[in-house]
């Protein structure tokens, strides 16, 4: 168990090691990679801006009965503003995007080295490891930044909508008291936590889904453990920004 | 159009909204530091600052005009507070403002109050020193309270011995209310005054009407209507 575990561990480091050796060193796809940035991008923020909105106005009027105990309404924005951009939106989204984006990045490898597509790339001399993986890996790096920026705005109007259900604050004073208590020590630990979510999330989908077993059941595997696996990165990554951010505090 | 061209510009746009909505985010917060506006510097010198933090605002007539840019230990008596404000509100900031360390509500965080001074004062300049007051904090108004309820139990021990003197008849006014005898006896008193008065209403009609003093009370009687007219 133990031994599997390390060889797991290797395997994995060195198939990072790979994706950097080959994403730095030209040609570069970037037609591909325009391509997964379409779909991985693009393509997610409908259920990123649903998710998103929801969380926004679920996470105010849950917030609401707690503050108006101590008679402290008026501290609503402020609050669900600063839980949104600095840990709930980055982590929502990146599950959402890892639920979405890893499991097809997961099952899309996994089918095609079954079928044995990879293997035909190499033979018509396309290196298949810079085609496939690097661009997946690059646009999902780069995406999930995106969509969280998108995530947080579509959240902080879920959150408007939120407190007007009960109370009657205009739209100018919500963002004034929103952005009054935002900080830089907010938007930019959780800005560069996406990144590494991202990163996390494009991996680790790649790499499940490039060794997966051979077999039609080896495609459902691979697409659950890169579901799994990447969620659990993003906790495990989470936590450590928050160590880093509260030690830079 | 091909279709991945098309698809290129969504994305495109996508991205190009992403990083709009960033900048304008990052713009706002800077905005509410001042970082994208001119400002000036004045630094206030405090005894105890209460729990000042570096970017607690600063209030001018109630109004945010700055943030605490810094907070900084300069003796074992004295921390200096540096403060950044917009240069707009520097007209309306004289040389004798005072900055006064309080409180946003009961739960709040700390803001510093700077309260106008006198008109005909230049206005304060850049780097400056303003006048500072001293906050009342929290711990001296629970000293002073501390005081006041000592004070009101000694003041209700003193009310309950001086009652229970009284309940007991000691002193005059115990007598004055709990004994009976003292009670009558001025009853007695007030009632021998009354005859003594009448006693001597009674002799002075006589005396007036007495041959002997007729004349000494005419004269007397003369003298007291003649003195109005000297007053014409």
């Amino acid at each position: 168990m133990l031994i599997a575990f390390f060889e797991e561990l290797g395997l994995a480091t060195s198939f990072m090691l790979r994706f950097f050796k080959q994403a730095l060193r030209p040609p570069f796809e970037f037609n591909e990679l325009a391509r997964q940035a379409y779909l991985t991008g693009y393509k997610s923020l409908p259920l990123v801006a649903v998710t998103g909105f929801i969380m926004g106005l679920v996470l105010t009027i849950q917030s609401r009965p707690t503050l108006a105990a101590f008679g402290a309404e008026s501290w609503l924005p402020a609050m669900v503003a600063v839980s949104i951009v600095r840990e709930i939106g980055p982590v929502i989204t990146a599950l959402i995007f890892a639920g979405k984006v890893g499991s097809g990045i997961g099952a899309e490898l996994a089918s095609m080295r079954v079928t044995e597509q990879i293997d035909a790339m190499e033979v018509s001399g396309i290196n298949p490891f810079k085609y496939i993986i690097v661009t997946r890996v690059v646009s999902a790096t780069v995406m999930l930044p995106v969509l969280v920026i998108f995530s947080d705005a579509i959240s902080l109007y879920g959150a408007y909508i939120g407190v007007n259900l009960k109370g009657d604050v205009s739209f100018q004073l919500f963002f004034l008291q929103v952005f009054e208590k935002l900080k830089f020590i907010d938007i930019y630990p959780a800005f560069i936590k996406t990144i590494f979510f991202g990163f996390a999330i494009g991996l680790i989908s790649c790499y499940k889904g490039l060794h997966a077993a051979r077999g039609t059941e080896g495609v459902g595997q691979a697409a659950n453990a890169a579901v799994v696996t990447a969620s659990l990165a993003v906790f495990i990554l989470d936590m450590i920004a928050v160590q880093m951010t509260s030690f830079f505090m | 159009m091909k279709q991945g061209s098309a698809n290129k510009i969504k994305l495109g746009i996508f991205v190009s909204l992403g990083l709009l909505l960033f900048t304008a985010g990052i713009y706002l917060i800077g905005e509410r530091r001042q970082l994208f506006s001119s400002t000036f510097r004045v630094k206030g010198i405090y005894k105890d600052v209460g729990g000042l933090q570096v970017g607690n605002n600063v209030r001018f007539s109630g109004i945010n005009i700055g943030t605490v840019e810094n907070i900084e230990i300069i003796s074992d008596t004295s921390v200096r507070v540096d403060m950044v404000l917009e240069e707009d509100t520097r007209k309306f900031i004289k040389s004798d403002s005072k900055a006064i360390i309080g409180s946003d509500g009961l739960m709040g965080n700390k803001v510093v109050n700077i309260v106008p001074g006198t008109s005909a004062k230049p206005p304060i300049n850049d780097n400056d020193l303003i006048q500072t007051a001293v906050p009342v904090s929290m711990d001296e108004i629970l000293y002073q309270l501390k005081i006041t309820t000592e004070n009101s139990s000694a003041i209700t021990g003193n009310l309950f011995a001086i009652t229970q003197a009284i309940r007991s008849g000691k002193g005059t006014m115990g007598k004055l209310f709990m004994d009976t005898v003292f009670a009558e006896n001025l009853d007695q008193a007030i009632l021998n005054i009354r005859l003594g008065t009448k006693g001597f209403e009674q002799n002075m009609d006589a005396a007036k009407k007495s041959f002997l003093l007729r004349g000494a009370l005419k004269k007397r009687k003369d003298k007291s209507e003649d003195k109005p007219k000297e007053g014409k």
